[in-house]
């Protein structure tokens, strides 16, 4: 049917039938429903395994390749500009710019969370320009946050860390 | 045989490669069939459209995005009969939300290539069947250590960078607003929309907000739906159709996965998968070249934001000229008329139907109250995934 | 070269869980198909309108062909082409008795399902053997596969 000029239009037919969330629960439409019970266990590596034990001593870890130069957060063994091992560690400060940020009103699945929390792209201070690392901000009215702030790390006391990156609870505006 | 070279690449190909057929199925939240069925109401369609039947298939090509949505491991092999996948070269293809417009790439090597005459692509995404939302996914994409202990929801990062894209560039929510609005209103002319409506920049300045500055009305829904097309070798589309619609150009590039290293005002990865394409479709100028886009739109700040990778914008003045409505259907630089993922709606890789396929009904004068009001030769369209640093791009032509 | 850490206790590794759960519509023929084995106990099956071919569970399209298929009814009784003996449940625990999945020949079609077989041992069985569907009772039944508690002889 498609040889020569035709003033059809496309797309030639609009298939499909929508249901609702309603036609599920009372089971107006037949379905299955799935509870699979799936366990992983994700190894942190060499990297990320030092940079997780830093927190727990109270330092932010980076990583430097002699080879652009750069001082790299979140730290990794390699570099992916250079393509080479990078070149030693570097202990940068806890301390850093907010880059840009965002006022969530939603939790992972999509629910309202009961208080709107600010999360933000916090470049490090003792790390090359634009390598940030995504985290909280805290102790400030979510409307006053601002691209440029300047923000410290505030710790969990030494004995509750667990070197995880929630051993800084959020980060707070640095005065002065 | 044409020869070029950008970094490295050799764009040989063995002959042109046309598309003659396309089709999609309704997007919804939520439909009854299974991702089979959708696939085999897309496909139906795409053949009719070209004048072909299943027994002229000689490749098919699948795109879907993570088998987490469905519900189903390997879907691939799950969704194959409805897409004519067995008794013939079959393969899926996926890259994240990439896949809109890098399962059609896949299809034009296959072609481009002499491998096969005729093929066959297409897209599936059943989001509905994955709870307690679709969203709740994500939450595997974010790396394990660094992001997930923060309990993220994958709207962050948009939030995140649609911020930085407007504080860098001085752009306000109310000139990116006007992105949602248009889609959803070009939207009311497509049979297969999800949610088209007629809203105005307060509606969506006022609507819930989810992670501000993203609120509900500047963000695609998840849906569910199909699309396929039809590619076929130059030899073929001369005995099927005297409007047949060239592919001219691909592009695709990938930047670092360090997200939090990147600035991310502006989105390198769409201006290096553009600068391949134009170099293998001969476009110097697009703004000039380009006469109809499909940017990849799930929110409305990334219609700007690809807009200016892409070329047609420089940085920070895509919103001018959306302001200036320039980018209407009846503008000089129609984008997204079909309503884009904001309108139609946002089944990740089907989202093809909106993309690949619009294009290909606008170049073919087939898309009837949505056909743009200017005359149309050249059209682009583009798709944008995995952890939002993948960028893939198709050119097309009417003119061989 | 960079030093590394080699006490694995340093090593971090964290365990999580997919916490994700669907939801899979039966689809249009799907729909059709458990809706009327709820209401009337009774099985559908679909034919390809172009090659005959007759499709159990039934299917909207026929795969090879593409063409439409109309629905007819069959009487669910079949026979066992294949069986497996299962003495393990899905996490390698012993079952309490063994349990027999068998595939199944659905008669006057060309298609076939997995099930269970019920009312009868394990030595019993055989290829070819004849067998019949028993359905939960009607009250109870939701609309699903284990609308069919097994097959047992006939």
């Amino acid at each position: 049917m498609a040889v020569g000029k035709r003033k059809i239009e496309c797309p030639l037919y609009a298939e499909g039938t929508a249901v609702s969330e309603e036609d599920i629960k009372t089971r107006k439409v037949t379905h299955y429903e799935d509870h699979p019970d799936i366990r992983y266990s994700w190894t942190a590596g060499q990297a990320i395994s030092r940079f997780l034990n830093g927190l727990k001593e109270g330092k932010i870890l980076g990583v430097k390749c002699d080879g652009c130069k750069r001082i790299m957060v979140p730290p990794r063994m390699f570099c992916e500009l250079c393509y080479k091992p990078i070149d030693g560690w570097v202990e940068l400060k806890d301390t850093g710019t907010i880059l840009t940020y965002s006022i969530s009103y939603i939790d992972p699945d999509a629910r309202p969370l009961p208080k709107p929390i600010v999360v933000a792209l916090i470049q490090i201070d003792g790390a090359s320009q634009n390598m940030a690392i995504m985290h909280l901000i805290g102790e400030i009215e979510p409307e006053k946050v601002y691209v440029g702030m300047r923000v410290k790390a505030v710790w969990k006391p030494e004995n509750e860390r667990e070197g995880s990156v929630t051993d800084i609870k959020y980060w707070k505006p640095l005065e002065g | 045989m044409e020869v070029e070279v950008i970094k490295g690449l050799k764009f040989q190909k063995k002959q042109d490669v046309a598309i003659v057929g396309a089709g999609m199925t309704s997007f919804k939240r939520r439909l009854n069939e299974t991702g089979r069925e959708l696939n085999y109401y897309a496909v139906r369609q795409a053949l009719e459209e070209a004048g072909l039947t299943i027994d002229d298939v000689e490749i098919v090509v699948l795109g879907s995005a993570p088998d987490a949505f469905d519900g189903v491991h390997m879907k691939e092999e799950y969704l194959s009969d409805g897409a004519g996948g067995f008794d013939r070269p079959y393969m899926r293809y996926f890259v994240g939300g990439g896949t809109a417009v890098f399962a059609p790439i896949a299809g034009y090597f296959h072609v481009a290539s002499g491998l096969a005459d005729v093929c066959l692509v297409v897209c599936e995404e059943k989001m509905s069947s994955c709870h307690p939302h679709p969203q709740s996914a994500f939450k595997y994409i974010w790396d394990f250590f660094l992001d997930r202990p923060l309990k993220p929801n994958l709207i962050w990062i948009f939030a995140l960078e649609m911020r930085r894209y407007m504080h860098v560039n001085n752009v306000k929510h109310e000139d990116i607003a006007l992105v949602s609005v248009k889609n959803k209103a070009n939207a009311l002319d497509h049979p297969c929309s999800h949610v088209a409506e007629k809203i105005t920049v307060e509606d969506v300045l006022n609507s819930e907000p989810m992670a501000l500055p993203v609120r509900r009305l500047d963000v695609s829904p998840p849906s569910d739906g199909a699309a396929a097309l039809v590619m076929v070798a130059a030899h073929k589309a001369r005995h099927l159709t005297d409007e047949p619609v060239w592919v001219t150009g691909v592009g695709w590039s990938l930047d670092t996965t360090w997200w939090t290293n990147r600035d991310l005002y502006y989105p390198r990865y769409a201006a290096e998968s553009a600068k391949m394409a134009y170099k293998m479709a001969h476009i110097t100028d697009p703004r000039k070249q380009i006469d109809v886009v499909e940017p990849y739109d799930p929110f409305d700040y990334k219609e700007l934001h690809h807009l200016e990778g892409l070329g047609f914008a420089k940085k920070g003045e895509a919103p001018i000229l959306t302001k200036e409505g320039v980018t209407q259907r009846d503008g000089d630089l129609p984008v997204c008329p079909s309503g884009g993922l904001l309108g139609v709606g946002n089944p990740i890789s089907a989202a093809m139907g909106v993309k690949a396929c619009e294009i290909y009904w606008q170049l073919s004068y087939r898309a009837g109250k949505r056909q743009v009001a200017k005359e149309v030769s050249t059209g682009l369209c583009q798709a944008w995934g995995d952890l939002m640093q993948i960028s893939t791009v198709m050119i097309m032509s009417n003119k061989r | 070269m960079i030093e590394k850490i080699t006490d694995p206790e340093k090593l971090r590794h964290w365990g999580g869980k997919i916490e994700l759960y669907w939801v899979y519509t039966s689809g249009k023929a799907g729909d059709l198909f458990f809706k009327k084995l709820k209401a009337d106990g009774k099985f559908l099956a679909a034919k390809c309108k172009k090659c005959c071919w007759i499709y159990f569970p039934p299917r909207i399209y026929c795969p090879k062909d593409f063409s439409e298929t109309e629905y007819l009814e069959v009487s669910g009784e079949g026979r066992v082409r294949a069986f497996t003996v299962a003495r393990l449940d899905p996490y390698e625990k012993e079952l309490k008795k063994p349990e027999i999945y068998a595939l199944i020949d659905i008669d006057g079609t060309n298609g076939s399902i997995i099930h269970l077989l019920g009312e009868v041992n394990a030595e019993e069985v055989s290829i070819g053997m004849r067998v019949k569907p028993v359905l939960k009772p009607k009250e109870q039944m939701l609309g699903d596969l284990t609308d069919i508690l097994y097959f047992k002889p006939i």
